[in-house]
């Protein structure tokens, strides 16, 4: 497949998928709300309504590629590590932890809790590598376990060492203006951690598809048994990559408390978006250089979803639906009705497309 | 120490594992059906969110026993979804189950808002019921241990037996009936059963439907027993404690419901260790059940490579 074609087809994927997302959006909202034009319109023109509402957009989506990054490499060697979460807490407890010492006062502090974070994050995904490598324990079961575990262990951190006694010990003084990351643009959330995520994107692909470690990752990812009979010692390239995307998965915590969103730290500050990076890694169908485009599409409907929780009287969680719904269709393999029938007089052979997964 | 050592060997602690055990044993059960044909089903978690919302609600309209019926089937039907878009649509069984579980987190609170008219976190204005409880006081005339024995068994909720029940009941059905051999057949060679005239795709609908209706019974006994109505996010890692469970009870009934009085036991002892230690963080003392899972799954699992 040439790369255009390939280009164009994942687009339409994509395209499918905001369609049929925007699609139950309106059914719920009609369904659910008293005055359902006004709040589908809140919906759908709220992002852009304002410059703030514009850059919690643009946060959120860089947000959002990052956690379908880390979900994307994980699944691009087939493995179900779902620990980004967890990922998320301990980076971002040690990254305040850096915000919040003498370090802080520094410039210092942003690159240093970056990288903290990130090792912090690569330990805690290296662990249910290594348990199935070793021990042959199931990694969706242990990196959900684990993702409790870290919930725990961040508000206890928190709590005995960071917090500050005026929030009533769920959140940290804000951190110094040195420990922040910069805004772009003023009084928005647009900050450093747009080009951090947009350079992990980059990072990544280069990993995945240029240098001989991705290759082996992508192999044993496609087919397991064919990787080991060429030599690929697939439980090295499995562990390294659930390291990598546990790394990733803890630079996303240092985003969330040093960028302009927070600036200290929370208790429950991830608020469950890590999860969401699920979806992003399934519509890109894994690939880095669609993940970007994915999370800004995705983060707008979130964005949406989240102004109608506020001003109109559909809950944001529904876009908790919609998000199920997309899988459970983007997942999957079927033709819509009438498919063949088109392709039939179009002439295309796009009727033997292979099944999405 | 000798406090904690006390507690656990009390009659009353006893009480609580069996009713901290009662609904993750319901949906372990249901995770080992699905399992045993091939579909590991993580959506125990939002399937139990499911069934706890439905139950609660139409038990606030409808006698207590209609209510866990609802929970019930919404788990069922839930399953059969799944089955629907794993092997009608070949969609990926764990992606089918996550979004299962995305589906249930944000939904249950959706619902929940409209149910209650306005509130997100909890269902304390439902008039929900609850499932009562079994009284076998008649126990105490047992000379000696009677007392003890009451203390221990009497006051449970109805489905707590029928859990109990369940266990001996799929193993019977596995081990003692065609149809059983055919599922576990079904789960150790696909190839094989398929050759032999089984569908396994009928199986693993069953499994799968199975599965979801004993998670949504969890749920329910959740919901209508050990607490008294819903509230957002009330499972809290129960399903995925459950599948780890049916990992640690090497996919046996008996081996599965063993594994899921572990648990109990430990989340039991989460709830009395505040008493007993107050000096212990409670963020520590909450981690205990999740510390447990993981540690036994690893250790578990390195036995088996070694046999």
């Amino acid at each position: 497949m040439t790369n255009g074609k390939l280009i164009f087809d994942e687009t339409r994927r994509i395209l499918f998928a905001a369609a049929v997302a925007l699609l139950m959006a309106l059914v719920i909202i009609f369904i659910a709300s008293k005055t359902p034009f006004e709040t589908f319109n809140t919906f759908i023109a709220g992002p852009l309504s304002s410059k703030r509402t514009i850059g919690n957009w643009i946060d959120d989506s860089a947000k959002l590629a990052l956690a379908g990054l880390a979900f994307s490499l994980v699944f691009q060697a087939r493995q179900f590590a779902l620990g980004v979460q967890g990922q998320v807490y301990a980076g971002g407890t040690i990254a305040a932890a850096i915000a919040l010492s003498p370090l802080g006062m520094s410039w210092v502090s942003i690159p240093l809790g970056a990288l903290a974070a990130m090792l912090a994050g690569a330990f805690l995904g290296f662990i249910p590598g290594y348990a199935k490598a070793k021990l042959n324990a199931n990694e969706i079961v242990s990196s959900l376990m684990l993702n409790y575990i870290a919930y725990d262990v961040a508000n206890l951190i928190l709590r005995l060492y960071l917090a500050s006694p005026k929030s009533g010990l769920t959140a940290s003084e804000g951190f110094p203006r040195s420990a922040v990351y910069p805004a772009f643009v003023q009084h928005t959330r647009i900050d450093l951690g747009v080009i951090l995520a947009l350079g992990s994107v980059a990072i990544v692909w280069f990993l995945l598809y240029r240098t001989a470690w991705g290759l082996r990752l992508r192999l044993t990812g496609h087919n397991a048994r064919f990787a080991a009979y060429s030599g690929i010692r697939s439980n090295f390239i499995m562990v390294s990559a659930m390291t990598a995307s546990g790394a990733i998965g803890g630079l996303l915590g240092a985003l969330y408390v040093q960028g302009q969103g927070f600036g200290k730290i929370v208790v429950g500050f991830e608020g469950g978006l890590s999860f969401e990076g699920i979806l992003i890694a399934i519509v890109a169908r894994n690939r880095p250089l669609a993940i970007p485009f994915v999370a800004l599409g995705y983060g707008y409907l979130r964005q949406g979803a989240a102004l109608m929780g506020y001003r109109t009287d559909v809950p944001a969680e529904v876009i908790g639906i919609v998000q199920g719904i997309v899988i459970l269709l983007v997942a999957s393999s079927f033709t819509l009705p009438g498919r063949a029938f088109l392709n039939r007089i179009m002439g295309g052979s796009a009727a033997a497309r292979a099944p999405s997964t | 120490m000798n406090a904690i050592i006390e507690t656990i060997l009390s009659a009353a602690f006893v009480a609580a594992v069996i009713r901290t055990t009662t609904p993750v044993l319901f949906a372990s059960l249901g995770g080992l059906l699905s399992d045993l044909v091939g579909s590991l089903n993580v959506a125990l978690e939002g399937m139990m969110l499911i069934g706890a919302l439905t139950s609660v609600i139409v038990s606030a309209y409808a006698p207590w026993y209609v209510g866990v019926l609802a929970g019930i089937a919404v788990g069922g039907m839930l399953g059969a979804l799944m089955a629907l878009f794993h092997l009608r649509f070949k969609a990926d069984v764990i992606l089918v189950g996550f979004a299962v579980n995305i589906v249930a987190a944000g939904g249950t609170v959706t619902v929940l808002n409209y149910a209650t008219g306005g509130d997100k976190g909890t269902s304390i204005n439902l008039p929900s019921k609850a499932i009562p409880a079994l009284d076998l006081s008649f126990l105490n005339a047992i000379p000696g241990i009677g007392p003890v024995l009451t203390q221990m068994f009497s006051g449970h909720s109805y489905l707590t037996w029928l859990a109990a029940f369940l266990v001996f009941a799929i193993w019977y059905f596995l081990y003692r009936t065609p149809e059983g051999l055919r599922f576990r057949a079904v789960g150790e060679y696909p190839a094989a059963a398929e050759a032999a005239g089984i569908s396994p795709n009928r199986l693993r609908t069953y499994g799968l439907i199975a599965s979801g209706a004993l998670a949504g019974l969890g749920g329910a006994q959740l919901a209508m027993f050990n607490f008294v109505g819903f509230t957002r996010d009330m499972t809290a890692g129960r399903g995925f404690i459950a599948l780890g469970a049916v990992l640690l009870g090497r996919r046996h009934p008996v081996g599965t419901a063993i594994a899921a009085v572990l648990f109990g036991a430990f989340e039991a002892l989460s709830i009395a260790l505040p008493g007993i230690l107050p000096q212990v963080p409670g963020e520590v003392i909450h981690s205990i059940p999740f510390v447990v899972t993981v540690l036994a799954l690893m250790l578990s699992s390195r036995r088996r490579i070694a046999a």
